[in-house]
């Protein structure tokens, strides 16, 4: 069966993923559970769901870089790391005016970038 | 002197652009170097100093020394308008020059920034005191930037932000070659100045006066065995 | 009983600018320099096996399977050879590979050579294929690089225990100083904390990279090699060569997630702890044995954090150990007396080869005036691999 929705403006998100045996959720994507040792299947998904991870987070830690990678012809990006209420952490950057402060509430939500050559990859943003 | 009327043809109208005032900056190896401008008597160890640099193909230094021994020699034989030349210099010792040129009172036009002393950011702080001329002390709105090295220009558009005027070639285009070129504006100068242009003034005489008789380097690391005097 | 494994021949080149360079010549170039130092070139046909530390000559040089093409630079076919990549910490990782192939039985004398040329491409371009260690979706992806977790991880650490700004550049000053003397050294240039810390001028000299993270808080990129003759000392090929060894008395690794975000402590670095745990058990020593040490600092913070993590100062102090110059040369624990990562240089593939040659010249007493530790017994290398996420540590003996 064809899923039509794959045209059409897709929103980028990004995936957490749930052991359906154990509950215990992740991200990114180990193959093995660690709570309970099932084995995830990338290609049929078996035994594992996907869910978005995006939404309100604190900020846990943050830096501004000023030596960007090849690519990235800006002065300066902020990056972070924050917690998810869900207890997952992830990294992304910080869209923010001035600077943030650690423990300070955040939104997360999800854009593509295409800063490098191939196709543009799924980048968290954290603002407010 | 009398200058005869054919010299006079050929000498360029000069503005008189206002003096850059003296600064020193304490670079990482807690050596002192006085930034300050060339005076026309300097220009003899400035075109000695480029000179040898002549023939260093590696890192651009080749075409650089020979476009700024052109822009020095020009300067004291009073063929080129507007010009000035800041000198970074170690106990008397020239470790860096770079060269600009006012256009019109409203343009400045970036010409060479040439590292004698390598590894300490000479050349990103005599840049950043060009930027600092052009705009601050000689009013300019923008100033038109280009470079030889690809990595060179790279880094100063990246952490300037300059202007990409390229799509405006050939009306808008550069002296150096006339290629298309990148512009730093008073507004982008302004949201960098803090991060990169530094330097306390006035400079303590005793000091100052160390840069007062400017002298060429025995030694080129960029030159491995060559020595000035023998 | 397993055999006791040395170290008879050292090599390393200069560590600074090599990109006119073939990277095999360079390797080669220190592997040729510990057969000499360990008694010549013939003895390189007593090498029963040899490994090749290097990240990633791939990305950087356009070339792979470079133990494969050392071995004939070096006439020493048909002696196997490998590659081991373990990122930045890929020369610690061959000599532990080395150590093992002794330890098993199938070899008694082992070559190690290590090598890397990054600067055949710019910073941008370096700087991006070194943050390829990092996990593909969750972290390269958003533009992150090693020195944005080390900017952040700093943060925490100040917020936590107070450290500054100047504490970390106290550290580049002895860093600095000590690589002033260092013949290999890339950045043979001292420092002073009024240029990069006191003074009116430091804050646009000393620039930020990553904040809190300045210039002189972060390693140049920098190409170089670095070799070490391992041998068996109970086989008859022990008296081939005629220095003493100096004894690995223990070498172990461990790792941690690879993912930064999901370490159980942030500011913990598990791999780093139980490694040098297993390497303590192994030599039946403990941290206030160890005379002298090279801690991996590609990013100042590492130097305190690994002071920490392997025993010589409480969590949360090495900053005051430092402020009390209990690091420096002559200080109670001298950490990085090569200049460390800071300014030695981080070839990443040949640095861990490069901490062993530089304790093997220390624990000799062939280090340089003014900065040979007085009378050494035992020395400690942390090399790592990642984020601190695969670390090796190696402790050597004089006996």
């Amino acid at each position: 069966m064809i899923d039509f929705s794959q045209y059409g403006e897709q929103t980028p998100h990004i995936h957490a993923f749930r052991c359906r045996k154990c509950g215990a959720i992740y991200y990114p994507s180990p193959m093995i559970c660690a709570a309970c040792d099932s084995k995830r299947d990338p290609v049929t998904g078996q035994g594992w769901e996907e869910f978005d991870l995006e939404g309100p987070c604190t900020l846990l830690t943050w830096t501004r870089v000023w030596n960007l990678p090849e690519g990235f012809n800006k002065k300066f990006l902020m990056f972070g790391m924050v917690a998810f209420p869900n207890g997952l952490k992830a990294s992304g950057r910080i869209e923010l005016e001035g600077d943030p402060e650690i423990g300070m509430a955040l939104e997360a939500k999800v854009i593509e970038a295409d800063e490098r050559p191939g196709k543009p990859v799924k980048v968290f943003v954290f603002s407010r | 002197m009398a200058i005869d009327e054919l010299e006079k043809k050929l000498r360029p109208p000069e503005r008189g652009l206002p003096p850059y005032p003296a600064k020193m900056i304490t670079l990482a190896s807690g050596e002192v170097m006085v930034v300050r401008e060339a005076k026309r008597e300097d220009i003899g160890a400035l075109l000695g100093t480029v000179y040898p640099l002549i023939e260093v193909a590696k890192d651009y230094y080749d075409i650089v020394a020979a476009r700024m021994y052109n822009e020095l020699l020009a300067m004291f034989r009073y063929r080129i308008a507007n010009e000035f030349a800041i000198v970074g210099a170690i106990d008397g010792e020239i470790a860096g020059i770079v060269t600009s040129r006012d256009v019109d009172g409203k343009l400045g036009m970036s010409l060479h920034t040439l590292t004698i002393k390598r590894g300490l950011r000479v050349g990103a702080q005599l840049f950043a005191a060009k930027m600092e001329h052009h705009i601050e002390y000689c009013k300019e709105d923008e100033v038109w930037i280009v470079a030889e090295s690809p990595i060179g220009f790279k880094r100063w558009m990246i952490e300037y932000e300059l202007e990409d005027r390229s799509a405006q070639y050939p009306a808008v285009r550069h002296e150096l070659g006339g290629v298309p070129t990148y512009a730093l504006t008073r507004k982008l100068w302004d949201a960098v100045k803090a991060v990169k242009c530094t330097g306390t003034r006035p400079v303590p005489p005793e000091i100052l006066r160390t840069a007062d008789k400017l002298r060429m380097p025995n030694e080129y690391i960029q030159l491995p065995g060559w020595k000035r005097n023998g | 009983m397993a055999p006791r494994i040395g170290i008879v021949g050292i090599g390393h080149c200069r560590f600074g600018n090599s990109s006119d360079y073939d990277l095999v010549d360079v390797i080669a170039y220190s592997a040729n320099d510990a057969l000499e130092d360990a008694g010549g070139l013939a003895l390189r046909k007593e090498v029963d096996q040899v490994f090749v530390g290097n990240m990633a000559a791939g990305m950087f040089n356009h070339q792979t399977a470079v133990a494969s093409a050392l071995i004939s630079r070096m006439d020493m076919e048909p002696c196997p050879a490998e590659l081991v990549e373990n990122g930045p910490a890929s020369g610690a990782s061959a000599v532990k590979m080395g150590y093992m192939a002794i330890a098993s039985g199938m070899a008694d004398v082992v070559l190690v050579a290590a090598g890397e040329i990054m600067r055949t491409v710019s910073g941008w371009e370096a700087t991006n294929i070194v943050a390829t260690m990092a996990h593909t979706e969750a972290e390269y992806n958003m533009g992150l690089t090693l020195p944005g977790f080390a900017g952040m991880f700093t943060r925490l650490y100040m917020k936590k225990y107070g450290l500054t700004e100047r504490d970390l550049a106290l550290v580049a000053v002895k860093d600095h100083a000590n690589a002033a003397k260092n013949k290999y050294a890339h950045v043979q240039l001292p420092v002073t904390i009024e240029a990069i810390a006191d003074g009116p001028e430091a804050g646009v000299v000393n620039n930020y990279v990553a904040e809190p993270l300045r210039m002189y808080s972060t390693c140049p990129i920098t190409d170089g090699s670095a070799a070490v003759i391992l041998v068996n000392m109970d086989s008859p090929k022990a008296k081939l060569f005629g220095k003493k060894p100096i004894r690995i008395a223990g070498i172990a690794s461990a790792t941690d997630t690879h993912c930064v975000h999901n370490r159980k402590d942030p500011l913990v670095l598990d791999a780093v702890r139980l490694s040098a745990e297993k390497a303590y058990k192994m030599a039946g020593v403990g941290p206030a044995d160890i005379s002298v040490a090279e801690l991996h600092d590609a990013f100042v913070i590492f130097e305190l954090l690994n002071s920490e993590e392997v025993g010589f100062f409480e969590r949360g102090k090495s900053f005051l150990g430092v402020r009390n110059h209990e690091t420096e040369i002559g200080g109670r624990i001298p950490i990085n007396t090569s200049g460390g990562l800071k300014a030695k240089g981080h070839p990443v593939g040949a640095t861990g080869v490069s901490q062993i040659v530089e304790l093997v010249r220390q624990l000799r007493g062939e280090a340089e005036e003014g900065r040979q530790v007085k009378d050494p017994k035992y020395g400690m290398a942390v090399n790592f691999g990642g984020f601190g996420n695969n670390v090796v540590t190696t402790i050597l003996a004089k006996d």
